[in-house]
């Protein structure tokens, strides 16, 4: 990403909840404690004193509070590279854990607990404990999409699991869910302007949260509260380079970790099959050594051996399944929901565009420009911004995430071939062992 | 009914076979007593079995250095392609002399050690006889080639037939005959010396041996039992030799699966700029792990084919139990049919029919005979008995002979058999520990390269 003034942007360091804290959007409704430093999007896109000076509010109707400044020396304040950042800078924490079935004579389904730890005004209470299941988190990401059109929402799981392939209710399936759960809400957690969201607040504290839902609905359809200012219709001239690239990019991405995907799963299924040979292997030297005196133990060694590289190879199998495959794919959801994301983007601009032009031809007005046309672009703008702030912060997570999903992919390897050369080595004594007498 | 003087094989243990074995592959223990007298067979008198110091293996020094693809007109005047193997001896020099000896060579092929084998078994059948690696392949993974062409197997049995001679060459008894020595010094002429010998017309038939197997009445148990071990030992090692290659098939589709990873992240780092470089080496190290299998599988096909030797080995253990077999009918034939005359004769002499015979019926149907014919019967009678006594002595003799020389040679094959084996599963463990230390460090250093995204 191109740099700011003062500085070249520093990559950010680790992954999830620390690094976001530190950068509140240029945008971002001032938080009482410390402006901290700004990322600063390029300079023809952000225009401090406009913002200042014009009556900004998001699409949706709500004023935007533009006290805080972007500076290009904040920069320079900008995050250790650190990967521990002290918990003090972070004022919300959520968790997803505890998973719970119920069984209903409707359905059965499972609920989650989500907890919340907070410092922030925005909160009414420190601490709250509250139960959700998938179709609230569903609920929430829609909401976040209607309402913060701008910007990228992070990944639900999938939604629809194909009954009888996969078990619902198994504890390796609900676990996966879980984790992703967590992750999703701990993403929304780290985002200046998502975890701001009321009605992320809403399905942190609410203990009832239909009720919420259908006066949700009722409001909807009163204040119209349509997000639908995707017009439609208008046709892009020509899409800004960096989000052309962006477009491109994800592309790319999204095919490489699909190629990705089907190397795992195939790896994995060759390793299940390895597995069904190697558990007829093992036992043949066991049937061997009954028929020895000398080398029965040896045999039984070897036979045991095998049996315990079996199960570190279920290990490693089952790790795959569950801890490598869910993120490969959560990353291609959320390459899916970033392209229309950008989608919308071109829309809003084309539509801009659309306007600019026809006042251009109607001659008759003065030269300053209808309020109509300045607020598309002021949208515009916003939504660049927006966008491109969001873009950087997901590399960086992107990369810190996958950083981590690779090494853990090659630490589990290592651990089945350390537990598998304990096994051997420790035969080794065993097979070399004479005999006292005959 | 009066059975003749048939003893039961004798069932005492051997007391020699309790000696120490040495390590080395080559040397003998001196396990092998000396054998009472020469086998059945007409072989020439040999002398006592060679100590470990005497073992033609301290001697020369045996090599099958190489194998050249030959083409030639086979019995039928067809042309045939076939592998011929070169065999390099060369005499043992002391420290002192610090000379090196001039290497004699021949050429060989397979058929030629069939020929070897097969005269030895013969002449030999008290002895375990070494096996000969597999005719053709065997027990072959998808990409191990089962033509016998094929340089990879060609190698292979070249090994194996060079461990053939070195088993042979280190064998008390067997080392000390002609023919073998012959095979490996005598090119021109060999083959017709061995079918001089007529060994073919002493094997025995199949049926007659498989004949023996149902009907012996006495067999040394020993025998018996040890027949039933390896008969499940061939059973068991031939099951683990196909599951192995089953396993071998599956583990190298894991790997090369891994090379997969090598391409992707090759091309996904392109579009990256901080991860670029860490995917791209990381994926340069999925190469090296998927390449790594074919070594791997390649050092475990020696581990095969240690096992394969036994699976042969096996089948000549048996052959032994078999002999034995039918040298125990065949007594127990000659012992029934001494008694048989011996009640014959009875019954000529005092006049009295016991058993229904044809000769008895016909006589009284066509009248009796008279007493000088029933005179001149019993004395070809009387004759026989004494003739089938002495057999009977001398077969029993050989039955002993051949149960104790025989005993003592398996004594000396459970001890190699013991030692190789395990050798063998250490060098399989050890094969194993080494593909683990390959896979640890190859997966570190795709983490080291990860970590720098």
């Amino acid at each position: 990403m191109s740099g700011g003034a003062a500085g070249a942007p520093k990559p950010l360091p680790s992954s999830g909840p620390k690094s976001l804290r530190e950068m509140p959007h240029p945008l971002a409704t001032s938080s009482s404690e410390e402006m901290g430093p700004a990322l600063t999007p390029s300079p023809d896109l952000l225009l401090p004193r406009s913002i200042a000076d014009k009556d900004l509010s998001l699409p949706n109707g709500t004023p935007v509070d533009t006290s805080s400044p972007a500076s290009s020396s904040s920069l320079l304040n900008r995050l250790q590279l650190d990967d521990d950042l002290d918990g003090e800078t972070r004022d919300l924490f959520v968790t997803v854990d505890d998973p719970k079935k119920h069984v209903c004579t409707m359905e059965t389904y499972i609920t989650y607990r989500v907890t919340t730890k907070t410092t922030r005004a925005e909160f009414d209470l420190p601490e709250y404990s509250v139960r959700r299941r998938y179709q609230d988190f569903d609920w929430l990401r829609n909401k976040l999409e209607e309402s913060q059109p701008t910007h990228l929402i992070p990944p639900l799981p999938e939604k629809f699991v194909v009954k009888g392939v996969v078990d619902r209710f198994s504890e390796e399936f609900v676990e996966t869910r879980r984790k992703a759960l967590d992750k999703f809400l701990k993403r929304i957690t780290d985002h200046p302007v998502l975890s701001f969201n009321e009605h992320f607040n809403v399905f942190l504290t609410a203990k009832d949260l239909n009720a919420y839902k259908k006066q949700g609905m009722a409001l909807l359809s009163k204040m119209g509260e349509s997000v639908k200012y995707v017009t439609g219709g208008y046709k892009l001239r020509s899409r800004p380079l960096e989000f052309a690239a962006i477009g491109e990019y994800l592309d790319t991405f999204s095919l490489k970790l699909g190629t990705i995907d089907r190397i795992a799963q195939r790896i994995i299924k060759e390793q299940l099959e390895y597995l069904v040979e190697l558990r007829e292997y093992g036992p043949v030297y066991s049937t061997w050594g009954g028929l020895e005196v000398e080398l029965a133990e040896p045999l039984e060694g070897v036979s045991a051996c095998i049996g315990n590289c079996c199960t570190a190879l279920e290990e490693l199998s089952e790790d795959m399944s569950e801890d490598f495959l869910p993120v490969l794919r959560e990353y291609i959801l959320y390459s899916e929901s970033m392209k229309n994301v950008l989608k919308k983007r071109d829309q809003v601009q084309a539509e801009y565009e659309a306007k600019l032009e026809a006042v251009a031809l109607k001659k008759e007005e003065r030269p300053k420009v209808p309020t109509d046309v300045e607020k598309c672009q002021d949208r515009v703008e916003c939504f660049n911004a927006d966008l491109k702030a969001d873009m950087e912060r997901w590399q960086n997570n992107k990369r810190q995430d996958f950083r981590q999903l690779l090494m853990g992919m090659a630490d589990k390897n290592i651990q089945y071939y350390e537990k598998c050369l304990t096994a051997w080595e420790s035969i080794i004594p065993l097979l070399q062992d004479k005999p006292e007498t005959k | 009914m009066e059975s003749a003087a048939a003893e039961p094989s004798d069932s005492r243990p051997r007391e020699e076979a309790a000696e120490e074995k040495e390590e080395e592959e080559d040397g003998d223990g001196a396990a092998a007593a000396p054998r009472s007298g020469p086998p059945p067979a007409e072989q020439p008198p040999a002398p006592a079995a060679a100590t470990m110091e005497d073992c033609l293996s301290k001697k020369i020094e045996i090599t099958v250095s190489e194998a050249e693809k030959r083409t030639g007109r086979n019995a039928m005047n067809m042309q045939e392609t076939y592998t011929a193997y070169l065999i390099e001896t060369r005499a043992v020099e002391s420290q002192n002399e610090g000379q090196c000896s001039p290497v004699d060579s021949l050429w060989r092929r397979y058929s030629e050690f069939e020929l070897l084998r097969n005269y030895l078994l013969v002449i030999y059948p008290h002895i375990v006889v070494p096996p000969l690696p597999e005719k053709r392949a065997d027990f072959v993974w998808h990409k191990l080639s089962a033509d016998n062409m094929d340089p990879d197997f060609v190698e292979r049995r070249r090994i194996g037939l060079e461990n053939f001679l070195l088993r042979v060459a280190s064998h008390p008894v067997l080392c000390q005959d002609n023919i073998f020595y012959s095979f490996l010094t005598q090119e021109g002429g060999w083959k017709e010396m061995v079918n001089e010998t007529g060994f073919q017309l002493k094997a025995d038939s199949r049926l007659k041996a498989l004949n023996a197997t149902f009907r012996v009445k006495n067999p040394d148990k020993r025998f018996t039992e040890l027949k039933h071990y390896s008969d499940e030992l061939q059973s068991v090692i031939s099951h683990l030799l196909r599951v192995r290659a089953r396993v071998a098939d599956r583990l190298y589709g894991v790997y090369k699966v891994h090379g997969n990873y090598g391409r992707v992240f090759s091309e996904w780092s392109a579009i990256e700029k901080e991860m670029g470089d860490g995917l791209q080496s990381a994926g340069h190290h999925m190469d090296v792990y998927a390449a790594s299998i074919d070594d791997i599988l390649e050092e475990e096909e020696h581990y095969a084919d240690q096992l394969k030797e036994y699976l042969f080995y096996a089948e000549a253990l048996r052959a032994v139990c078999r002999k034995h077999e039918l040298m125990q009918y065949d007594l127990e034939m000659a012992a029934q049919d001494l008694t048989s005359k011996k009640q014959q004769c009875e019954e000529l002499a005092t006049g009295t029919v016991r058993t229904f015979s044809l000769k008895g019926m016909t006589s009284k149907l066509f009248g009796q005979e008279t007493p000088e014919q029933r005179e001149a019967k019993i004395k070809v009678l009387e004759e026989q008995i004494q003739e089938g006594e002495e057999q009977l002595k001398s077969k029993n003799l050989e039955g002993r002979d051949f149960v104790k020389s025989a005993w003592a040679d398996i004594e000396r094959f459970k001890e190699q058999k013991n030692h190789d084996l395990k050798e063998a599963l250490i060098s399989y463990a050890v094969m194993q520990i080494s593909m683990c230390k390959k896979g640890i460090q190859v997966w570190t250093n795709a983490k080291e390269c990860f970590s720098k995204m």
